[in-house]
């Protein structure tokens, strides 16, 4: 029974512009000749909780192929990330989803 | 130069009076990088680097990164740096270190290997200078990538000796 305090409820509508924004937006890290191997392995356990082998293997795949996507959501987050990363001096920038 | 070694909840190493004379030097050349005015290191390759654009191709998205996260940035690498300051033995001796005074250790040390290594342009293939013990050939350069080089040493072992602490407490 829905009192005069009960949450209006609004159905979700989906629109094309809409389903873009919902497009998720993604933090890369870039390789660069300074950053230690074990350091960006390091950086990226502390700042996302991955475990030492996840870790491990986005740091061989920045090193290998020169980035890796770290982390995906929205907008406000991935610039949350990118700036966490640069606090530590990785090479990293936020873009939508391609 | 005693590489950092866990030691219960702390990290400890030991430098000697010329090294910590040095990392003093850095540090208060850092210091100055970060203070300057934005618009006097506005084309300085060490600060695009330091202070790194959001996004790759967006120059619109990148300014408007930077408006929001750039004075906070420098704070943060200020605070960095003043911890580091704080815990250096300026005429050397032991470094100990707890957990965060650890993380301001390795945010200052990768800031002052990645403003060296862009200055002195290391690449992927850079390697380090061959020891020159006559006293009179070592050029500026050269000693300059010692010092990257050696920064290098200190920052690897104090990601060990934490990466090592992280496997302990699990």
């Amino acid at each position: 029974m829905a009192g005069p305090l009960a949450p209006v409820w609004t159905p979700e509508t989906t629109t094309g512009e809409e389903s873009d924004l919902d497009r998720p937006w993604v933090t890369v890290v870039w390789d660069d000749p300074v950053n230690l191997m074990t350091y960006v392995t390091f950086v990226l356990q502390e700042l996302f909780g991955f475990d030492e082998a996840t870790a491990t293997q986005l740091m061989l795949q920045v090193h290998n192929e020169g980035k890796a996507i770290v982390s995906s959501g929205p907008r406000e987050r991935m610039e949350h990330d990118t700036n966490r990363l640069h606090a530590y001096g990785l090479w990293a920038t936020y873009q939508k989803d391609a | 130069m005693k590489p950092f070694r866990r030691k219960g909840e702390e990290v400890v190493a030991r430098l000697l009076d010329a090294e910590a004379g040095i990392v003093g030097l850095l540090l208060d050349q850092l210091e100055q990088l970060l203070d300057a005015d934005p618009a006097d290191t506005g084309g300085d390759p060490v600060m695009a680097r330091l202070l790194p654009p959001g996004h790759a191709s967006d120059p619109e998205i990148a300014a408007d990164f930077r408006e929001l996260t750039e004075s906070s940035l420098r704070s943060d690498k200020a605070d960095d740096l003043a911890m580091v300051r704080a815990t250096l033995p300026p005429d050397g001796g032991e470094v100990r270190l707890d957990a965060d005074q650890a993380r301001a250790w390795l945010r200052t040390t990768n800031d002052l290997r990645l403003a060296l290594g862009t200055r002195l342009g290391v690449t992927a293939e850079t390697e380090p200078p061959e020891l020159d013990d006559s006293g009179d050939g070592a050029d500026e350069a050269g000693s300059q990538l010692a010092v990257y080089y050696w920064l290098t040493a200190v920052q690897g072992s104090l990601i060990d000796a934490l990466a090592a602490g992280r496997g302990g407490r699990r």
